[in-house]
């Protein structure tokens, strides 16, 4: 946690300040100088953008109101009138803002506007964000009178005040002293975009109020529900909770859109009333449940865009990923390709499922199903990537085409390192027990056709992906057997077992001769 | 902002005629920006300014798909525009110069696109011109990244194939609807009388108004054989002049349509 306090100006340094609003400004102030390049030969000076010395960086720290001299701005080392015309200087924009509902939080999400709103000004270029900032200033936006970076400064904070009207209170310093700046960048400034980036690595479902939807690929998927929470970046690797909101409040009717979350209906599978509802409406009524954390239970659907596919593999109990890039048939026999087929569309498909790389890392990866601890393959070059967020225990335990390639294979590697699912599962959320691992026995007990019951407290979910020309079922394997739905599998059957224990060598789906009447 | 495409079959001398283009009308104003959306062109080469082309937009949007992961509490559009702006766009002395690169490579675009598409759209409306080497096929403007064109050029040499690609221009064109303002056919390295004839023919037929013809020009194919720039080409030669007029009605015209 790095305290926030009002920075000390070293003695000695030049220093200008300007308190209170300015009246007018030399300048226009309106979006669409949004994007305005300031070319090279056009622009007066350049502030930041450059390396040793004269980066540039934005900062935005809150502070209390007591703190915070509202419209003052203190100029640190030249200004505008005493710099080199087509000089290159480091520069620093430090903003302490105060108001009731200001938290550290909302630091980054003010930090960011402020190159929408420096943006407006004409004459005046911003770009980058952060410790990268690089902008210019117009030859001609001086010749129509700016002679202060103040001006710049006051319009800013006119435009901040104004858009957040949350922010009660703001104050300025901008500085173009690079030992200052170094400082600071140094000794406050990194250290809480060290923090922020960890902020939002641990940031959970939990904590907020909404997730966000995607319509990115609505047009070739317009089934698809894609729902972006915390811990649970879209499937594609684009977009993460934090971009969401961002779009969904720069263009609230854009293609990220906020999803309030609702009543929270199952923690583990992370299953959320709002989300149920937005699925509803979002599908046609194709479905009315998603669970974001489930492989087996009403699993996210999938546009077509994931980086990785999760294929359940009935015979051994467990969950392989292989990538867009893996060129071989995984384990089960199938190429990416295939199981892309299977997995895209926006249909909820038991059985395979799309993610994102950066889905590896939540901390509620698939934490219904055992998350890591269910997780038998992966291609090499995908758990290469994603290898430091594989927990310790299970690390060496995952096959990858070198240990394994065919099912066989994987069998005799699973059981060689002791993998979980040989004596069944533990799921880390819980402790509970949700696998019975191998177990040899021979009985069938119960086979039921229609309805898909509710899942039941314990289950041991071995789903049977479908279109699969043959394909084994898991044999000596306590399992239940929730069926896609009718409108996701062409099949037009659907088979539900339940508290079964059955052993069978292979089963041929076929599709039916006649139009099944539903 | 007004947005020239230059385009026709392979071979016909799009970039010739975009360089000389650029090199024309950014002696009337500094805000042009050159755009090179032809994969297999070399519009930098013939402007002569290879030396400052640092990345291709496609380059920055491979650099972006991997390093998103890793962008923490960072905005990725700021990132995206901050990269094109300081590394994609090349500051040559009278103007600006966009390369678009690579093609896309496995693996879902649609976000970076997207982005990607914002940032090109708030970035070109700042300019007078944008003059855009395209090649045949359209593609960044079937894919929106560029999402408009007032003027089409096509350009065609004494073949039958470089006449039925500026059919289908016009044709994809109006699919495409970029919206432009007018579509016209020049002709290049036209040597003989009868081609001429078939080429007004053809442009009278498919309603492609005809500019003019370019004629061969020997100091072409040894400015081009040698990689050196084709803004060396001395501004008194026949080439030269032609296309200085047809700089000269492009301003003329945006000047009436602003």
């Amino acid at each position: 946690m790095v305290e926030r306090k009002r920075i000390e100006i070293p003695e000695g340094l030049k220093v200008k300040e300007v308190p209170g609003e300015e009246a007018e400004f030399p300048f226009d102030i309106s979006p669409m100088y949004e994007g305005e390049r300031i070319r090279k030969g056009e622009f007066f000076v350049e502030l930041g953008g450059q390396p040793l010395g004269k980066a540039g960086f934005e900062l935005v720290i809150a502070l209390p109101p007591d703190q915070v001299e509202d419209m003052k701005v203190t100029i640190v080392g030249k200004d505008l009138d005493e710099i080199e015309e087509e000089g290159a200087y480091g520069f620093a924009m430090i903003y302490y803002v105060a108001g009731e509902m200001i938290e550290e939080d909302l630091e980054p999400v003010i930090e960011r506007r402020n190159h929408d709103f420096q943006n407006y000004i004409e004459g005046y270029m911003h770009l980058q964000q952060r410790h990268d900032i690089w902008c210019r200033i117009s030859k001609s936006a001086v010749k129509k009178g700016l002679k202060s970076l103040t001006q710049i400064a006051k319009a800013t904070m006119m435009l901040f005040k104004n858009e957040l009207p949350f922010i009660e209170k703001i104050e300025a310093i901008y500085s173009t002293d690079e030992e200052f700046n170094k400082k600071v960048l140094d000794e406050l400034a990194w250290p809480i975009y060290n923090a922020r980036d960890a902020r939002v690595e641990a940031i959970s479902d939990e904590e907020v109020d909404e997730f966000y939807s995607c319509h990115l690929c609505q047009s070739f998927a317009p089934t698809n529900v894609c729902i972006v929470s915390p811990d649970r970046p879209a499937l594609c690797g684009a977009i993460t909770w934090f971009d969401g909101r961002a779009a969904a409040r720069v263009d609230p009717e854009g293609p990220n859109r906020p999803v309030p979350k609702g009543e929270l209906i199952d923690a583990i599978k992370g299953e959320y009333s709002g989300v149920n509802e937005y699925a509803a409406e979002e599908s046609g009524g194709e479905y009315t449940r998603i669970c974001l954390h489930s492989f087996f239970d009403a699993p996210h659907t999938s546009c077509g865009c994931f980086e990785t596919i999760g294929f359940y593999m009935p015979e051994v109990d467990g969950i392989g990923f292989v990538h867009r890039g893996y060129p071989d048939v995984a384990p089960n026999g199938l190429p990416f390709s295939t199981m892309a087929g299977q997995t895209g569309g926006g249909k909820q498909i038991l059985g395979f499922l799309g993610v994102g790389v950066a889905y590896f890392r939540s901390k509620k990866f698939l934490q219904a199903d055992g998350g890591w601890r269910r997780v038998v393959w992966m291609a090499k070059e995908l758990k290469e990537r994603i290898k430091d967020y594989i927990p310790e225990e299970m690390r060496d335990k995952i096959a990858t085409e070198e240990d394994a390639k065919t099912l066989d294979e994987l069998k005799e590697f699973l059981r060689r390192v002791e993998h979980p699912v040989v004596t069944g599962v533990i799921r880390e959320v819980d402790g509970q027990k949700i696998t019975d691992g191998w177990i040899e026995e021979e009985e069938v007990v119960e086979e039921v056709a229609e309805e898909v019951a509710e899942a039941p407290a314990a289950p041991t979910a071995a789903p049977m992906p479908m279109q699969m020309p043959t394909m084994q079922m898991p044999a000596q394997v306590g399992f239940q057997l929730p069926m896609p739905q009718p409108t996701a599998a062409p099949g037009g059957i659907r088979l539900v077992i339940k508290d079964a224990k059955i052993k069978i060598d292979k089963v041929i789906v076929k599709k039916a001769e006649e139009k099944k009447k539903k | 902002m007004v947005v020239v495409a230059v385009t026709g079959k392979g071979g016909t001398g799009k970039t010739v005629v975009s360089a000389l283009l650029i090199h024309f009308i950014s002696k009337v104003t500094t805000r042009v920006l050159a755009v090179d959306a032809d994969p297999d062109s070399n519009l930098p080469e013939a402007l002569g300014v290879t030396n400052q082309v640092k990345k291709t937009l496609g380059d920055i949007r491979e650099v972006f798909q991997i390093s998103r992961d890793n962008m923490g509490a960072m905005d990725k559009e700021q990132w995206l525009e901050g990269k094109i702006y300081s590394e994609a766009i090349s500051e040559c002395d009278s103007y600006d110069l966009l390369v678009m690169g690579r093609p896309e490579g496995e693996g879902c675009y649609c976000f970076a696109n997207s982005l990607l598409r914002g940032v090109l759209r708030k970035l070109m409306r700042h300019y007078d011109y944008i003059i855009i080497d395209s090649e045949a096929g359209l593609e960044h403007f079937s894919r929106k990244t560029i999402d408009s064109a007032d003027f089409i050029l096509v350009i065609t040499d004494m073949s039958k194939k470089g006449l039925s690609t500026a059919k289908r221009i016009k044709e994809m064109s109006k699919e495409l609807k970029l919206n432009f303002k007018g579509i016209y056919l020049i002709g290049n390295r036209i040597m003989s009388k009868d081609a001429e004839e078939i080429i007004k023919k053809f442009a009278d037929e498919e309603g492609i108004p005809l500019i003019g013809f370019l004629p061969y020009d020997e100091k072409i194919s040894e400015l081009d054989m040698r990689g050196l720039p084709i803004t060396n080409l001395p501004e008194d030669s026949e080439f030269a002049k032609k296309v200085k007029e047809i700089a000269e009605l492009v301003v003329g015209v945006s000047i009436k349509i602003r």
